[in-house]
């Protein structure tokens, strides 16, 4: 018996120590990012921080930034919805090879893909399209398209896996209730979709609003041209700015944290039957 | 009536083999086996959810053979109901009408004959999500119906239910198949509620037609080791039919 008693003991100090570890490595990693943004409170004059935000310099950026981001966002996910479908629904042969290309951009670094597209834009199809149809290199187009570039596969990702939940037999259901293929799939998929697609929507927007990488290469850094967020917080550190980089940085956590606030609420409300 | 003529389908590892079958009119045919007979595959056949291989179907002497399941006037309620969350009760009712475009007094029409049938006249505002299991059940049999099929198929309708809900549901089934007269194809997995609710019963078993016949025939003549295996009847005496010779 007090064998007994003293091995439930051993069990329950060994669930606590267990559990008092795990919270201290998620308390020093909370303290972590917190810090990050309390140091920049430091460097922070908030009389210039204001007048920083209502710069004519830093409302282009954050026009530029947010109009850009919404273009890709949407192509993104136009583009993200029927291939998402495919993989996640239909099976054809090299779907794992499709598959793990479609994934490359989330791995390879941004400012890889930028190189990339620089690279892919001095080929004689690249510079076709340059010289007819749109011009991107150092040009606001080229900031969409780098951002599409890097945030259409975290799109495709987000969507599959949403796709992925849904059980097809409600499809199926629609399909003996009288809709065509096209007609289930708008009317029953795309429904039952729906927080998925406003949450992959949102990710990737945010995603698009602080991308750097891609950007700069494709379309270069030139003020108040192609300067979006990222890039004003480059540009300024560059001239030794600090506080105008600051009131950017905020600007930008503010975006990154709304995102995550709706993104939260909405994933709280999934469809459950 | 229902005619399938040697259908065949390969899905992955597993395959329905050459499956011969005659469902006539207005009867509740169960389609009985353990999981992973092939059941809701075949049913998925019949409903044109699944592309066979080889084989025809033919439903009141036309083949529905190529034809896609929005035309084969076929009403489906598969194991978990799958009712549209994202609709109310009424909306998940007048889907498929809505989607044929029915004009909306004969819309109001079926679905006031409906509702008290199934007795779900006090559902019709609710969120679906908010539905017990035999509630759901109701609703999706409603759903299936609304759209005035030829043929009503059910897979594994009662299996999430509790016991006692089954019980009085599958009473209704019965109710509802005699006042609707319509061609049930029933599957299921338990002997109990194929015996109550079965005209004819077909046991398959690991994508085999193994027997058709009547309750009585099936529980009581098993005419192979499998079925009798399935039924639990091995080693219980048992009469060879048109004999008077008994198997011990």
């Amino acid at each position: 018996m007090k064998n007994g008693k003293s091995h439930v003991l051993k069990a329950l100090t060994g669930e606590r120590a267990f559990k008092a570890a795990t919270i201290s490595v998620l308390a020093l990693l909370t303290l972590f990012f917190t810090g990050i943004v309390l140091s920049m409170m430091v460097y922070t004059d908030w009389d210039t921080l204001f007048s920083t935000l209502i710069s004519r310099e830093i409302l282009f950026a954050i026009r530029l930034s947010l109009t850009t981001a919404t273009i890709a966002t949407v192509i993104s996910i136009v583009i993200a919805i029927p291939v998402a479908y495919a993989i996640s629904q239909t099976e054809f042969p090299g779907k794992d090879i499709i598959d793990t290309i479609l994934d490359l951009p989330i791995v390879i670094s941004p400012i890889a893909l930028g190189a990339a597209l620089l690279v892919f834009f001095n080929t004689p199809i690249g510079a076709g399209i340059e010289n007819r149809v749109m011009r991107f290199v150092f040009e606001v187009p080229g900031i969409v398209l780098a951002q599409f570039t890097v945030v259409s596969a975290l799109a495709v990702r987000l969507l599959k896996s949403t796709f992925d939940s849904i059980d097809p037999r409600y499809e199926q259901v629609g399909r003996t209730l009288g809709c065509s293929k096209l007609k289930a799939f708008l009317r029953v998929t795309l429904p039952l979709a729906k927080d998925g697609l406003i949450a992959a929507g949102i990710l990737t927007w945010a995603r698009a609003v602080g991308e750097f990488g891609a950007t700069v290469m494709l379309a270069g850094a030139t003020k108040m041209k192609t300067e979006t967020l990222p890039i004003a917080i480059f540009l300024n550190l560059a001239t030794a700015d600090v506080e105008k980089a600051v009131a950017v940085i905020f600007i930008l956590i503010a975006i990154s944290a709304s995102a995550l606030i709706v993104l939260r609420r909405i994933s709280g409300k999934r469809w459950q039957i | 009536m229902i005619e399938i003529k040697n259908l065949s389908v390969r899905l992955g590892d597993f395959s329905l083999n050459d499956i011969n079958l005659t469902i006539l009119d207005r009867e509740y045919f169960v389609l009985l086996g353990p999981t992973g007979a092939g059941k809701t595959i075949l049913v998925e056949c019949i409903a044109g959810l699944c592309r066979f291989r080889k084989g025809k179907l033919w439903i009141d002497e036309n083949d529905v053979t190529p034809l896609p399941p929005e035309e084969r006037q076929i009403g489906y309620v598969p194991q978990d109901y799958c009712l549209f969350p994202f609709l109310n009760v009424l909306n998940n009712i007048i889907f498929g009408m809505k989607e044929k475009r029915v004009e909306k007094d004969k819309m109001r029409q079926q679905v006031e004959t409906l509702a008290p049938l199934l007795g779900i006249s006090h559902l019709l505002n609710r969120d679906v999500r908010t539905l017990s299991g035999g509630e759901k059940q109701r609703v999706a049999l409603a759903r299936a119906l609304a759209v005035s099929p030829r043929i009503l198929l059910l897979d594994e309708p009662l299996s999430s239910i509790d016991v006692r809900t089954a019980k009085c549901l599958r009473q209704e089934l019965r109710r509802l198949h005699e006042e609707l007269g319509m061609t049930t194809i029933h599957v299921t997995h338990n002997l109990g509620e194929a015996g109550e609710l079965a005209d004819r019963i077909a046991v398959l078993n690991m994508g085999k037609l193994e027997q058709v016949g009547t309750p009585e025939e099936v529980f009581f003549y098993p005419q192979s080791e499998t079925v009798s295996d399935f039924l639990g009847t091995a080693g219980f005496p048992r009469r060879v039919r048109g004999t008077n010779l008994t198997i011990y």
